[in-house]
């Protein structure tokens, strides 16, 4: 029995982290944050392409390395509150194909084309419903909201009451409103769609597709959340540790530490769900489901509290937009709410138990 | 990364549950129900099933054959006690004599003391209790007062213990004992002492259940044998330490697998008045089931570390909190799910079936004081792992 990364994965996470370091520093979250229409860093994107990074969830003769490399590489993304589309790239290149369209699958796991899924036409509930739109002779109509990064894409993977559809960028550009959200590094857009576009999957392909896509996203949102939680917990520490009030750091105040003694009970629970679903998903799928699912309830919730906790503990401070608490706080309460939010992963948990 | 059980451990689960399935008289609250919850025909229940736990060779299992042990891994001591409480086992009368005083024996008593001591332990024909928190001295154990003082070659005991586990029905306790009052941590001594004889009271405290399975010891006098001291004179602390060390690991997958059997519990009454569909039951189960299972990858992570032949660090105040906190907030929503049956006695005749609602709502108010308090195992996190500084 072993509860921690085997070498070649530990390796994988400390050349991730070495890696964003130099290439994705905080303040370069923050220009992108308060500067970049795009939100990201396309020349970022495709280096990371290059390097295989979004190839992760395909089969291994692909490029593919499975579950717990996903979590070591999302885990770190999370700690520097990494801004874009990644997540979603992944997901995409995964489920490009693993609905056979290969062509697509390789650009963008080469990071040569940004392809995300357009599926939410609701803003009323996070989860993705029945969709109303379209595919009918050879085009796509309907209106997609909350499409991450949408704007940006080269192609949509579009659900449609028909199955999966993709849609290249017209010529002309996307018919895209920008969605801002409370989380200013994001990049959600609506995206009206009348256009062109090819069948990759029926109702029945979609359905097995987007299983996978659903519990794939819990599992890698919940490695970010685990990365920004474990940061949040760090950041906070350390300014307790250097604040002083009445003469003395303010981390010798018992009712702090029990309060950072919470967030650590928190955030360690996030690692073993997160790791523990991970693994399954790798080596017992029977469960990885209901484990994918457990993750996600859990690691939302866990550090959106972790990440208000920190912004508390830095008082006056920690409220302004110079200091950082409130780039993990946002993240992390958007992330609670999207790759299935935390209600309905509870309901998947107790549906996986037959309750 | 694994986190599979290796084919030897599979064929012990399932001997083990084979054994189970022979043996425990289940479901054994239906027994105290019909012993109309007396105290010492329930303890001779306990009683019963460690002699059967004996006879099977399930007792002391990580020790050496020699005292009765099988030289098990943590992770079989782990399958065993989730299997326990699959099946819903009654917990055995020296839980804390086989858990903490035969482990202390085994790597700090001498010989003489491992056999007069450790075969009546395991079968039940000694019972042990534990003398270590005192009324002054709880959280903070090392400002124990009680004395041990030199008379000819053995000491005179005199002082208060509380908080000893089935003390009413022990033959002997181990006790913490000062015998120097200057040295704070070198000061106290290790002491196995017989209850029955002449300078030696023990009383029951009723609890807050109604039950009295806690005892106070109180000392007068009482005769400690220099060849009963565990450990040399003034080592008691370090001996101590050690042995709460070996209580973990053990419970790393029996917690969740209570909790799984008393939530269980809860959904099938819910199925049963047709209330399981509600929006509201349903995220209350939900957020159960979830930290559960949390629960149980923080243990699997915990047994992990112990198979690889690493002690657990101050992360285990990471389960001591979450499996206490959690058993109040199960009881808690159990009651508020169940509604008023909830609250009913097991013996009443509309109670949950084989369930005790009352007794478990009441009794998880205990978890998150003993064993260390939940403030405690903050403090532990916060200067241990954390390395917040300590206010001068």
């Amino acid at each position: 029995m072993r509860f921690q990364l085997d070498e070649d994965l530990a390796l994988l996470k400390s050349s991730t982290r070495e890696l964003l370091e130099k290439e994705s520093p905080l303040a370069d979250t923050r220009s992108l944050m308060e500067d970049s229409p795009e939100g990201f860093s396309k020349a970022l994107h495709g280096k990371l392409g290059g390097l295989g990074y979004l190839s992760l969830l395909l089969p291994p003769e692909q490029g593919g390395m499975g579950a717990l490399a996903l979590v070591a590489v999302l885990s770190e993304m999370g700690r520097v509150a990494f801004p874009g589309p990644f997540l979603d790239a992944v997901l995409a290149v995964r489920a490009l194909g693993d609905a056979g369209e290969s062509r697509w699958r390789d650009r963008a796991a080469a990071g040569e084309a940004l392809v995300v899924l357009a599926r939410r036409e609701s803003v009323g509930t996070g989860e993705p419903a029945e969709p109303s739109a379209r595919f009918r002779n050879g085009s796509v109509r309907g209106t997609k909201l909350f499409v991450p990064f949408g704007a940006q894409a080269d192609a949509l993977l579009v659900e449609t009451r028909e199955g999966l559809a993709l849609v290249p960028r017209p010529d002309a550009g996307w018919n895209a409103k920008a969605m801002p959200t409370l989380d200013h590094a994001q990049r959600f857009a609506e995206i009206d769609l009348n256009e062109r576009a090819e069948p990759i999957a029926d109702r029945e392909g979609a359905s097995r597709v987007l299983a996978t896509v659903d519990r794939l996203g819990a599992l890698g949102a919940s490695a970010l959340l685990l990365g920004l939680a474990e940061r949040a917990l760090e950041m906070a520490v350390a300014y307790m540790k250097e604040r002083q009030a009445f003469g003395v750091p303010v981390a010798s105040f018992q009712a702090l530490q029990h309060r950072a003694a919470d967030m650590l009970v928190q955030v360690e629970g996030a690692r073993s769900a997160t790791l523990r679903a991970a693994w399954a998903t790798d080596f017992d799928p029977e469960s990885a489901a209901y484990l994918s699912a457990v993750a996600k309830a859990w690691s939302g919730p866990a550090a959106r509290r972790v990440c208000g906790e920190a912004l508390q503990m830095h008082g006056g401070v920690g409220f302004t937009w110079e200091y950082d608490p409130h780039i993990y706080l946002k993240r992390t309460k958007t992330l609670e709410q999207f790759y299935g939010s935390t209600r309905s992963q509870l309901e998947a948990a107790l549906r996986a138990r037959r309750i | 990364m694994d986190l599979r059980f290796t084919e030897e451990q599979e064929a012990f689960r399932s001997e083990l549950r084979r054994w189970l399935a022979d043996h425990l008289e289940r479901p054994w609250q239906d027994e105290v129900r019909r012993l109309g919850r007396d105290e010492d025909a329930l303890f001779e229940v306990r009683r019963r099933w460690q002699r059967k736990l004996d006879e099977a060779g399930y007792l002391g299992m990580g020790w050496p054959p020699e005292w009765g042990g099988r030289g098990a891994s943590a992770v079989e001591q782990a399958i065993l006690e989730e299997e326990l409480q699959r099946a819903d086992a009654p917990t055995i009368p020296n839980t804390l004599g086989v858990g903490l005083l035969g482990p202390a024996l085994i790597h700090h008593g001498t010989e003489a003391q491992r056999r007069r001591f450790i075969p009546k332990m395991l079968s039940c024909e000694e019972v042990w209790c534990q003398g270590f928190s005192e009324p002054g001295a709880g959280s903070d154990l090392a400002s124990l007062r009680t004395r041990a003082e030199p008379d000819g070659d053995d000491f005179r005991i005199t002082g208060q213990k509380v908080w000893t586990t089935f003390g009413p029905w022990a033959d002997w306790i181990f006790v913490l004992a000062r015998t120097d009052l200057q040295d704070r941590y070198g000061g106290i001594t290790f002491f196995l002492v017989p209850l029955d004889q002449p300078g030696v009271e023990v009383r029951g405290i009723k609890q807050a259940t109604g039950e009295s399975e806690f005892g106070e010891t109180f000392f007068d006098g009482a005769l400690a044998r220099r060849e009963h001291i565990v450990g040399r004179v003034g080592e008691g602390w370090r001996v101590a330490m050690t042995l709460l060390g070996y209580e973990r690991g053990a419970s790393a997958l029996s917690y969740p697998a209570q909790n799984d059997r008393y939530l269980d519990s809860i959904v099938a009454v819910l199925r049963e008045q047709g209330r399981l569909e509600r929006p509201d039951v349903r995220e209350t189960l939900g957020r159960l089931v979830v930290e559960n299972e949390v629960m149980r990858a923080n243990g699997l992570r915990t047994l992990a570390t112990l198979a690889e032949g690493v002690a657990p660090g101050p992360e285990s105040s990471i389960e001591k909190i979450f499996w206490s906190e959690y058993a109040q907030r199960q009881a808690d929503a159990a009651l508020d799910l169940l509604g008023p049956q909830g609250q009913l006695s097991l013996e009443a005749p509309r109670a949950v079936p084989h369930m005790n609602w009352p007794r478990e709502y009441l009794w998880s108010r205990a978890g998150t004081i003993y064993s260390g308090s939940s403030e405690i195992q903050r403090n532990i996190i916060a200067k241990r792992v954390l390395q917040l500084p300590t206010k001068r």
